[in-house]
């Protein structure tokens, strides 16, 4: 996904007219195929393969343990229709997705407004909201694990301290979607915090000397101007962060195991139990087909509808 | 307009080349004459701290082997790792294996057979153990594990804290209770002491609670064939419901993982503690006043969840002989020198040592492993074993009976339509 | 541009106070999300048994750096951190080399059937890697690549996103630069080197941080194509392999603290870089 790039050095023409060159006719015309061979080939190796080789897989019942290997036909598509785990693993995706997404644009909205200054605070503050992002998963997740440990971990200390019940939070079926999400909101809320950071440095100054000298408060302008002006930029994150929010695997794998009850098990997982841990590779094929066709399905509704109202402006 | 070019292009092929000549130095382990061993194992607990004392033994002793070892995270992290590492080609020499894991694991594919030729040249043969261990790993008529210990559920108990609680005999050996009665009397009077709980039991994966309850009550769970589950709803509901009982009055902790029950037993807040016997070295590590016992008959025959640890030969797409030639003398090493294993808590599945003064002496070891011809392996299909989907998805089902967000009848119904459905699947192995 | 229909009379600002309140609001943000931070490292000071204690001690009462000593003498981190280094070099380099490459031959060449690949490598940004990782993986058990450097980095390196926003960014060159190198007897090749890269440096600075971060954090591909824990890089060893046995909450700690700590420090000396990054390229890792 990729923002508008402002381009830095103005066009002069435009660049599909490549003009005519000097040189051997075959070169010239197939030429430019050699630059882009080398992506070419990795492209064609490691995502249309898997891609076709996936799709076929799902119509065998293959095994990681290299038995058999028999046609199924449909069978697969079939199993995975009636496999209630399916449902219940795309179900937490959906709600992981709904529950992290607002939180994951509206505070770092608020973050970008209150660091959006100069000098050492700004840095700072810049330095917390996104020294997080930059933690491998795993940290993440072994410093949030015992940050929840219930009888010495540092919430459950707070709350007894403070004369509440502790919780189990990773083992508590209704709380544990919470924690993971909790943990995500630490982790990724400085990557939409820098993109808003980035729109909000690109309003210019004058707008908001003109909107002074027109006599409006701090309030008016952050109503009337900063959040519209940023309208755009809300879009692209929502955008972003529903199609990573769908994607959730690594913080749900380290922290609950899918677990208690398999009430944080996103799809992802169940894929990859399915397909590493009982060897059913081919089944496995057909349930990332469905999860890729529901992605396609967000990213092309989204992008029609961003890319719609970025040419309206 | 552009810098000149030549500035950073023998920069970028110095960095490039230096790169690439890391590379083939690293990637590349032709160039070694020494036989080479890697091995894998899933003992996170104590027995990994004395696992790893005993691996500084072999190393010393073994200065011409290559010795790498790596433990990894126990259960399904372990077993898909191995799996797929065997799958890859590039398999550890040798790796631990769960007994019940065995025949799930598609040995035939994903393992590689023990030679038992040069098993017997390194001094190990079939003689030195119980037909049964040695039969259930054997495959199509090949060996494709050694077996190397047993290990049952227990009893573990502060001796303080059950002195204070009197539950201790004049021998100073916590008294034999029997019956349901008997036990929740004895948890009590553990809680009574130290306040908190009675026992430390890992709620999460309550899966050897249950079947050691499940299986002193004698629930079948699979018919002759294998194919049908026959589980006793009767005796299976009761031993759920104590289990809601023990968590609701406060006797065990309504939810607490692994190492919350490690550290619960460690620092006082239960007083026992049910679980394998493999914590031995932890809790004399932390210099606690300890011993163990058999874990209670609460019902009505003594049978004891547990299961056997073997070494098993991961299929390699080229395995070098004298890399195997080393392995299996390693194996035998371990068998050889598994008193100091059995220190640890298990039960050495090796007569020679299983029958040896240095391991008969040993303590706290004696006061259970009379036990071991109890021990109640797991039900015998593809998906079921330590750690494997069985396992797990009475994991699911039967935590919510102790934080109560579950009735024993609802846990029942979850686990039996899970344990169908994994029925109904088309065997991958 | 705005409807404000407030007297025009100057008068002083009086932001003084929400000005005030909203930088104690983002210290006190600041310090939430430094919060975790801080209980790791305050955890890694403590001897073992101070960990489990309840109720919790804020400050190690006798700090030590035994967790450190024990985490850093099993091995396995350095060899992790290794890795993890030859793997990101590899993936950012290769990534930069390949997509301004396919970047270039798409915005300044022209050959057959150049617009049709143009739309099947766009329509790759909307492939998830996730659901590719069975059948990948499948592949790189027969190319015998499980287990190896250029299994985790290969894949890695297929970010198609990277050549759409570099051809955007192509297309705003002008050409009057490659003209006048074309007149001095230039190649393609060396147009390419001499004068889209210099001329293209900030965001490749910017998509090359990205992208190494991306590689170095990478969870879910390396964890599915090793299984060596020797092989492993940071995040996947310290989420796969237990060094240590027993009580070990400080330990983990430790490794927590050391496993994030390269990174915290690269972001630090390239803050300027990062926040501009966002801004030129914004694209996700």
């Amino acid at each position: 996904m990729a923002v508008e790039t402002p381009p830095r050095v103005t066009a002069g023409t435009p660049s599909t007219t490549a003009k005519p060159e000097t040189g051997q006719p075959w070169k010239e015309r197939w030429g430019g195929l050699f630059f882009v061979a080398p992506f070419l080939l990795l492209f064609v190796l490691f995502m249309l393969w898997p891609i076709v080789s996936g799709l076929w897989n799902s119509f065998f019942n293959t095994s990681l343990a290299g038995v058999k290997q028999e046609f199924l036909g449909l069978q697969n598509w079939r199993d995975l229709f009636g496999d209630p785990a399916v449902w219940s693993s795309l179900k937490n995706t959906l709600v992981f997705t709904a529950m992290s997404t607002p939180p994951l644009v509206v505070i770092a909205l608020v973050m970008a407004l209150l660091a959006n200054r100069k000098g050492l605070l700004g840095w700072l503050l810049r330095f917390s909201y996104f020294a997080p992002f930059v933690l491998p998963a795993t940290v993440v997740t072994l410093i949030w694990v015992w940050i929840y440990q219930p009888g010495f971990g540092l919430v459950n200390g707070l709350l007894t301290a403070g004369g509440f019940t502790e919780i189990d939070w990773l083992n508590t079926e209704n709380r544990a979607m919470l924690a993971v999400v909790i943990t995500t909101v630490w982790w990724t809320v400085g990557f939409n915090f820098l993109l808003y950071l980035a729109a909000l440095q690109g309003i210019p100054a004058q707008v908001y000397e003109a909107a002074a000298i027109d006599g409006a408060n701090g309030r008016q302008q952050l109503f009337r101007i900063t959040l519209p002006l940023l309208s755009r930029t809300t879009g692209l994150i929502v955008v972003l962060q529903l199609v990573a929010s769908l994607k959730i695997f690594d913080q749900i794998y380290l922290m609950t195991t899918g677990g208690p009850n398999h009430a944080t098990r996103p799809i992802i997982m169940y894929i990859y139990e399915t397909g590493f841990t009982s060897y059913r590779i081919g089944y496995a094929s057909a349930i990332s087909y469905l999860f890729f066709a529901i992605i396609v399905i967000v990213a092309v509704a989204q992008f029609k509808l961003f890319s719609g109202r970025g040419e309206a402006e | 307009m552009p810098p000149d070019p030549a500035l950073f292009r023998p920069g970028r092929r110095a960095v490039l080349g230096g790169l690439l000549g890391t590379l083939a130095l690293t990637g590349c382990g032709a160039l070694r004459s020494q036989p080479k061993v890697r091995e894998w194992n899933l003992f996170g607990g104590g027995d990994g701290a004395r696992l790893l004392q005993i691996h500084q033994q072999y190393v010393a002793e073994h200065p011409d082997v290559l010795f790498e070892a790596h433990t990894l995270a126990w259960g399904p992290p372990f077993y898909t790792k191995l799996a797929m590492s065997a799958a890859g080609g590039r398999a550890p020499e040798v790796a631990t294996l769960h007994l019940s894991r065995l025949k799930g694991f598609s040995p035939t594919t994903m393992l590689d057979p023990i030679p038992v030729d040069l098993l017997a040249d390194a001094g190990v043969t079939e003689s030195d153990f119980l037909p049964t261990s040695w039969n259930r790993a054997v495959v199509d008529g090949k060996l494709y594990a050694v077996p190397l210990d047993t290990h049952p559920f227990v009893l573990y108990y502060n001796t303080e804290i059950c002195q204070k609680a009197g539950l201790l005999g004049a021998d100073g050996k916590i008294k034999t209770v029997k019956g349901v009665d008997a036990f929740l009397d004895m948890l009590k009077a553990v809680k009574d002491v130290t306040g908190k709980f009675g026992a430390s039991v890992e709620t999460t994966n309550p899966w050897r609670l249950w079947w050691t309850l499940y299986g002193q009550l004698e629930g079948k769970f699979f018919d002759e064939t294998g194919t049908r589950l026959v589980l006793d709803d009767a005796k299976a509901l009761e031993a759920l419901t104590l289990m809601a009982k023990l968590a609701a009055d406060g006797l065990t902790p309504r939810s607490s993982n692994y190492s919350a029950l490690v550290a619960q037993f460690t620092n006082g807040d239960a007083g026992l503690s049910f679980n394998g016997e493999w914590e031995v070295t932890t809790y004399q590590t932390a210099k606690m006043p300890f011993s163990m016992a058999p874990f209670p008959v609460v019902y009505d025959v003594p049978k004891y969840a547990g299961d056997a640890h073997t070494f098993v030969l991961p299929h390699q797409s080229n395995r070098n002989k004298d890399d195997t030639k080393a392995t299996v003398e390693y194996i035998a090493w371990m068998l050889k020198h598994s008193a100091e294993w059995a220190a640890g808590g298990h039960v050495p599945a090796y007569q020679p040592v299983a029958k040896s003064d240095e391991y008969l002496k040993l303590k706290p070891q004696a006061e259970y492993r009379s036990v071991a011809p109890d021990v109640l392996f797991d039900p015998d299909a593809w998906f079921s074993g330590s750690g494997a989907q069985l396992q797990n998805e009475a994991a699911a089902a039967f935590s919510g009976v102790f934080s109560g967000q579950a009735t024993p009848k609802d846990a029942l119904a979850q686990f039996k339509a899970a344990t169908q459905k994994l029925l109904d699947t088309p065997s991958p192995v | 541009m705005t409807t404000a229909t407030l007297p025009a009379a100057t008068k002083p600002p009086r932001w003084n106070f929400p000005k005030t309140a909203s930088a104690v609001g983002a210290v006190i943000l600041a310090v939430i999300w430094l919060v975790p931070l801080l209980w790791a490292l305050d955890t890694s000071l403590k001897p073992e048994p101070e960990t489990t204690r309840a109720p919790i001690t804020w400050l190690p009462e006798s700090p030590t750096t035994d967790a450190y000593r024990s985490v850093i003498d099993q091995g396995d981190l350095i060899r992790w951190f290794f890795n993890s280094t030859i793997v990101s070099v590899l993936v950012t380099t290769l990534t930069l080399i390949v997509s301004v490459l396919a970047a270039y031959g798409f915005s300044r060449t022209k050959f057959p059937g150049r617009k049709v690949l143009f739309g099947l490598i766009i329509a790759g940004i909307l492939v998830p890697p996730q659901v590719l990782i069975v059948p990948l993986f499948q592949e790189m058990t027969g190319l015998g690549l499980v287990d190896t450097y250029w299994g985790m980095v290969l894949p890695q390196v297929v970010a198609p996103v990277m050549v759409f926003v570099l051809k955007k960014f192509f297309d705003g060159i002008s050409r009057d630069y490659e003209d006048a190198a074309r007149v001095d007897g230039a190649s393609r090749w060396r147009i390419v080197w001499s004068v889209m890269v210099p001329m293209s440096r900030p965001i490749l600075v910017a998509v090359g941080i990205f992208t190494f971060i991306g590689a170095w954090n990478n969870f879910l591909w390396p964890f599915i194509v090793t299984t060596d824990p020797s092989m492993m890089t940071i995040p996947v060893g310290l989420a796969n392999v237990q060094g240590s046995y027993g009580l070990r909450y400080a330990q983990i700690m430790a490794s927590a603290v050391l496993g994030g700590l390269p990174l915290l420090i690269v972001y630090a000396l390239f803050q300027r870089h990062v926040v501009r990054g966002v801004g030129d390229a914004g694209i996700k890792g």
